[in-house]
C-alpha cells in the first residue's frame, strides 16, 4: 500500500515532470498547474489504494492524463490519419537550427500536434520513460504508443522545420 | 530492409537501451553499410538530444509546491473538520433518538389505566386469582373477624353478604389488588372437598364502584358463566359484589 508516502515529500519529487508534462499538453501555465494540483488531490483521496510503491509516478502521470482527457471532450473524435510512410515525409531538421529555437518554441510546436500525439511525444521528451511505461500512462496498446510517437515526432520535425525556415 | 524502412525505426531511438530491440539492431546493422542513413541518424541523434533538453527546460512556476501543499493541508483540515461535524451530527441524532424513544417508551402510560378498569377485566382477574390457587391471610369461620381483618387492611369491609350466603360457612378471606385498590376476596365452602391451593370453592369480590369505569348498575345479580365459573355480579351500598363458584351459569343463584 501507499499508506506510507509522504505527501511533501511526493510532490517535491514530482510536480516539476507533472508540470511540464501538463504544460506540453495545454500549452497553459495556469491550466498546467491546475492539472498538476489536481493530481496530487486525487493521490491524497485515493494514492493509499496503489498498492505497489513503485508505480507512484507512473500512477501521478497516468492520473493527469486521464484528468486532461476529462477536460477535453473530443478525442473519442479525434481523425486517426494513417501515416504509412512517415520517414518518407520526415523533412530535415539539423541540430544546429533546432538549437536556435528556445523552448518556448518548441513547445508551441509541440501544441500544435494532434492531442493524441501530444501525449506520447510529451512523454518521449521529457522523460526517460520505455515505450511500455509510455503505453501504461497513456493506457493504450505499446504497438499504438510506437505508432503514434512516429507520426507524432514526424509532424513535430515538419512544424520545426517550418518554424526554423520562417 | 530499405532506408526509409531503416528511418522509420530508428526516429524513435533514443539511447543504447533501444539498441537491444530486435527491429532496432537490425535498422542499426542496415545504416553501417548505408553512409547517407548514418549520416541522418547521427543528425537526427543530434537533433534528439537538444530536443530533450530544451523541453525539460521548462520550469514549473515558482510556488507550486507551497501552493499545492498548502492546498492540502487546508483540504486535510476541511476534512477533518468535516468529520468531526459528521460525528457531532451523528451523535447528536443518535441522542434525540434515544431521547424519542426514552419519551415514548418510558413515559408512564395513563390510558391503560382508563382501559383496564372495567368490569370484565375485574371479574377476568379475580376469577384468576380464584381458579389458579391462592393462599387465605386469615382462615376462619367467623365473619366479624374476616371483617375485621379486612377493615384493618384497607379493604372493602362493610359489605352485606346476600341472605343465602350468609347463611354458608365461610373459610376465610385475603386481600387483592386491582389497579392499585384493594379488594375484599371472601371464601366459602360448598361442601365439596378443598384442596391446599384452593381453601374454598364459593369467593365473594368486593371493590369500590369508584374504581371500575363501567361498575354493575344494578341491584339484581346478573349471573354469566366464564370459563366453567358460575359468576353472579351486582351492585350495592357503592360497592360491586363478584359471587364466583365452579359450575355452569345456575350453580351460583342458589348462593344469593
Amino acid at each position: 500500500m501507499a499508506e506510507g508516502v509522504d505527501f511533501e515529500s511526493l510532490v517535491a519529487k514530482h510536480y516539476e515532470p507533472l508540470y511540464q508534462f501538463a504544460f506540453s499538453l495545454t500549452r497553459d501555465e495556469a491550466e498546467a498547474c491546475d492539472l498538476t494540483q489536481q493530481t496530487f488531490c486525487i493521490w491524497a483521496a485515493k494514492g493509499h489504494q496503489l498498492r505497489d510503491v513503485s508505480k507512484v509516478k507512473t500512477w501521478l502521470f497516468t492520473t493527469l492524463h486521464r484528468e486532461f482527457l476529462g477536460t477535453r471532450r473530443r478525442q473519442s473524435r479525434f481523425p486517426h490519419v494513417e501515416l504509412e510512410h512517415a520517414s518518407a515525409e520526415l523533412p530535415s531538421v539539423s541540430p544546429v537550427s533546432v538549437n536556435q529555437l528556445d523552448a518556448a518554441q518548441l513547445l508551441e510546436a509541440l501544441a500544435q500536434l494532434d492531442e493524441i500525439y501530444r501525449a506520447p511525444v510529451a512523454l518521449f521528451y521529457l522523460q526517460d520513460y520505455s515505450y511500455n511505461e509510455i503505453a501504461e500512462i497513456l493506457e493504450i496498446p505499446l504497438g499504438t504508443v510506437k505508432s503514434r510517437l512516429t507520426r507524432g515526432l514526424a509532424r513535430l520535425y515538419q512544424l520545426l522545420s517550418d518554424k526554423i525556415k520562417s | 530492409m530499405n532506408r526509409d524502412e531503416a528511418k522509420n525505426i530508428l526516429l524513435l531511438y533514443r539511447s543504447d537501451a533501444d539498441a537491444a530491440d530486435p527491429q532496432v539492431a537490425t535498422a542499426i546493422s542496415f545504416m553501417k553499410s548505408d553512409a547517407e542513413l548514418r549520416e541522418w541518424f547521427e543528425a537526427h541523434c543530434a537533433t534528439q538530444k537538444i530536443l530533450r533538453e530544451k523541453f525539460r527546460q521548462v520550469a514549473a512556476p515558482e510556488g507550486l509546491v507551497q501552493q499545492i501543499v498548502s492546498e492540502h493541508k487546508a483540504m486535510t483540515e476541511k476534512n477533518s473538520r468535516r468529520d468531526k461535524f459528521i460525528v457531532a451530527g451523528a451523535l447528536v441524532a443518535i441522542v434525540a433518538v434515544v431521547a424519542v424513544m426514552a419519551v415514548v417508551y418510558l413515559t408512564p402510560h395513563r390510558s391503560p389505566q382508563v382501559a383496564y378498569n372495567t368490569l370484565v377485566n375485574f371479574q377476568s382477574r379475580m376469577l384468576s386469582e380464584a381458579s389458579i390457587g391462592y393462599a387465605m391471610t386469615l382462615a376462619t369461620n367467623d365473619q366479624d373477624q374476616i371483617k375485621s381483618y379486612l377493615a384493618k387492611n384497607d379493604c372493602p369491609a362493610d359489605y352485606t353478604l346476600p341472605t343465602a350466603l350468609a347463611k354458608t360457612p365461610a373459610t376465610g378471606c385475603t386481600k387483592e389488588d386491582f389497579l392499585g385498590t384493594r379488594v375484599s376476596m371472601i371464601c366459602f365452602a360448598t361442601g365439596k372437598p378443598l384442596t391446599a391451593n384452593h381453601p374454598g370453592d364459593l369467593w365473594l369480590f368486593v371493590i369500590p364502584n369508584s374504581v371500575l369505569k363501567d361498575p354493575p348498575t344494578s341491584a339484581t345479580p346478573q349471573l354469566a358463566e366464564v370459563r366453567g365459573i358460575s359468576v353472579a355480579t351486582w351492585t350495592q351500598g357503592g360497592e360491586a359484589y363478584v359471587l364466583a363458584t365452579p359450575g355452569d351459569q345456575q350453580t351460583v343463584q342458589k348462593y344469593l
